[in-house]
């Protein structure tokens, strides 16, 4: 064997565990790393053990995770372990506090091609870093308008203020949970869901209009409405941060600040 | 033609139509699921939405969030690039029903090619010969029946789909009873649809397969064919042309005959006939891929034809530009398969980070990947990290560069199939052209690595 083909760094399986990190909601204030059954076989086991596992995972995930982060931001520590049936879900907040690199591209805040940047892109990390860094400049002065759609789904840069350093803050703090979007469409929020709106989690605070069928958007954790991080009308994609809630602590001082 | 369009795919063919699109003056939305995040395609692209998460069903398999991604970045047009949505007749009308155009052969053209079976007694019609098979599988004991009648061994072949999932071929009742319901249940998983048929197993074959482009006012061409024998259970890793099976009288008679036949039975645009060649020669049809294909660089860098762009112009209503006497074959080109699998460990899927990606250079020399170093590649999807084209204007020349090409490739953080592929380079069935379908099982990928290494 030549030395082009080195022994793997990353065992496959071990990889293969770690699928629920791309599984978190971007709004997320953690990544779960790996829900793991535990002292299962991983070579012996059959499509329909497989298919039981996805769906394990994504009941786990649409059912449980929300929660989960929100006692991980609620708790203030770094990681949370949870154990759910014969599952371990481990959760660790993002290091650095951010949620990555791809926090902010969104299609709503790119630049169109027609911006400066785009032209001359390498090839490799770090052609790759000064590209994007050239179109989040760009994005500010972005304004592009889908050529199809109404004038109410308008597809623009998300407001500075929601979207900005604030936001970054929201992601963080450990008193706050956000609720992020269940479906790529048009956002609608329920009529009484305004700043300082106390909501209990499951409440539904508002819908994605996708192609003319709503889906709920539902209040992650107990709390009071902090923020609304997106226009009504306004085009959202999957994962998206729609309303922050400021959690309800054991004493009570997040509702206190609302 | 089209201002603006979502592609609805991942990887290195999301890649591949961006770059189309590109050429054509098309800005390009590319749509992804939440493992996708840090891809290249997702980078490069004009404007990226986030559609589900990693799981397919949610995100790249989901109509309703592909479509709603496409109206409210106010595309015109979806391009599914293959797998995933690309050959669902029933995607494809509601794509139609939004005002959107699907770039692929319309709805009613999809409804008419999805069934296997149909097709082959549609183009068996038009004067393709076809290989003894069944008609869709009632339960088991209809199974059973039909595969006594055709004799074995059979194939088991899902009615929907491609790609090697929900197939298998048995040599006896017994093993036909148990394979029977893992096809039925990976059909299930993959396509959506679990209907199966029989085929006859043809022992020795070779895949062979006519690359043709069909305009919207019936005018078509073939653009010559490509040899996919280099198969391990049933998933091409490395396709050729010219085939090294085919005389070239033969090779010109098939494509004229399958040319003659899709037209004929009403298809349109670019798709691939796929026939199965027995050792004396004889091409039987088995069925047609009304989408793009993996292995289409191999037909481009011969033709010198942009496929993904005639795909796109033929979709938005332009007729074809050329006809059969414009195309000129040239040369010879290999494609290799490079996929995030363990050659020791049973080609078991690997994922990582990308840690240092080199990417070989040269004349005819093409690599169409997505990979770049640090990236993660996520555990969700096929394991096809990229695809190395090489051209020569010969055979022998095409390997002599293919040789050095592989060589040069690097792929650090993810185990590869790369040692495959320079084990075939020194087998001697390979150099001779002579492999089949089924030579890579028979003789083991083990014994050709290390028939390699002692090379």
């Amino acid at each position: 064997m030549s030395d082009t083909m080195p022994e793997p760094r990353h065992d496959a399986r071990p990889s293969h565990r770690s699928t629920a990190s791309g599984v978190a909601p971007t709004g997320a204030t953690a990544a779960p790393v790996g829900p793991v059954p535990a002292g299962r076989v991983e070579h012996a086991r059959t499509d329909d053990a497989r298919a039981g596992d996805h769906a394990a995972i994504d009941r786990l995930v649409s059912e449980l995770l929300p929660a989960w982060i929100a006692r991980l931001a609620a708790s203030g520590r770094g990681a949370i372990e949870v154990r759910e049936d014969s599952w371990t879900v481990r959760l660790r907040r993002p290091a650095g506090g951010a949620t990555g690199p791809a926090d902010g591209r969104r299609s709503t805040d790119r630049p169109s091609r027609q911006q400066p940047g785009h032209e001359g892109h390498g090839h490799g990390p770090t052609a790759l870093e000064r590209h994007r860094s050239a179109r989040s400049a760009a994005a500010g002065t972005h304004s592009s308008n889908g050529s199809g759609a109404p004038a109410a789904m308008a597809v623009g840069p998300r407001p500075v203020a929601a979207g900005g350093p604030a936001d970054r803050r929201g992601r963080t703090d450990p008193h706050r949970a956000v609720a992020t979007s269940p479906a790529v469409g048009v956002f609608h929020a329920r009529g009484d869901v305004r700043r300082g709106a106390r909501v209990r989690s499951g409440d539904p605070i508002g819908a994605i209009d996708m192609l003319g069928i709503p889906q709920e958007v539902v209040a992650p954790a107990d709390g009071v409405v902090a923020d609304i991080l997106v226009e009504p009308g306004e085009t959202v994609e999957y994962g998206q941060d729609l309303v922050a809630i400021e959690l309800m602590t054991q004493t009570g001082a997040a509702g206190g600040t609302a | 033609m089209f201002e603006k369009i979502l592609v609805a795919n991942r990887g290195e063919i999301a890649l591949r139509i961006l770059r189309a699109c590109r050429t054509l003056g098309i800005e390009a939305v590319v749509a992804y699921s939440e493992a996708d995040r840090e891809s290249l395609p997702v980078q490069l692209a004009d404007e990226a939405i986030c559609i589900g998460p990693a799981d397919a069903r949610r995100s790249y398999l989901s109509a309703p969030a592909v479509i709603s991604a496409a109206v409210v970045t106010g595309c015109e047009a979806i391009h599914p690039g293959y797998g995933f949505l690309s050959e669902d007749d029933a995607f494809a009308e509601v794509v139609r029903a939004h005002d959107l155009t699907f770039i692929g052969p319309p709805a009613a053209v999809l409804e008419r090619f999805a069934s296997k079976e149909g097709t082959r007694r549609l183009l068996a019609a038009h004067g393709l010969p076809t290989i003894p098979g069944s008609g869709m599988l009632r339960d088991d004991l209809h199974a059973l029946e039909e595969a006594e009648r055709i004799g074995y061994p059979v194939l088991i072949k899902p009615s929907a789909g491609g790609g090697g999932k929900g197939m298998r071929m048995v040599r006896s009742p017994r093993e036909l009873e148990s394979a029977i319901r893992v096809c039925r249940s990976e059909a299930k998983a993959a396509f959506g649809d679990d209907s199966l048929y029989l085929e006859r197993w043809l022992e020795d074959n070779r895949h062979v397969e006519v690359q043709v482009a069909v305009d919207r006012y019936g005018r078509g061409v073939h653009l010559g064919e490509r040899d996919c024998s280099v198969q391990r259970r049933h998933q091409k890793i490395l396709e050729e042309a010219p085939t090294p099976a085919l005389s070239e009288t033969a090779r010109e008679d098939l494509a004229q005959r399958a040319i003659r036949a899709v037209v004929a039975a009403g298809y349109e645009n670019v798709g691939t006939l796929e026939f199965l060649v027995d050792a004396s020669g004889d091409a039987y049809f088995i069925e047609i891929n009304c989408r793009i294909q993996v292995e289409h660089p191999v037909t481009e860098v011969l033709t010198g034809i942009d496929l993904v762009a005639t795909q796109i112009r033929i979709a938005a209503g332009e007729p074809l530009g050329f006809s059969q006497a414009d195309v000129t074959l040239r040369g010879h080109a290999i494609e290799f398969r490079i996929n995030a699998e363990d050659p020791d460990h049973e080609f078991r899927p690997s994922a990582g980070v990308v840690e240092r990606y080199l990417v070989p250079g040269g004349p005819g020399v093409r690599m169409d990947s997505h990979l770049y170093a640090g990236y993660e590649v996520p555990p969700f999807y096929d394991s096809l990290l990229g695809k190395l084209i090489v051209w020569g204007p010969d055979r022998e020349a095409a390997i002599a560069r293919a040789r050095c090409a592989l060589d040069e490739l690097l792929v650090d953080g993810v185990v590869t199939n790369i040692p495959i592929h320079q084990a075939l380079l020194a087998s001697e069935p390979f150099l001779a052209g002579r492999m089949t379908t089924s030579l890579l099982d028979r003789v083991g990928s083990a014994a050709f690595l290390a028939a390699a290494a002692r090379a």
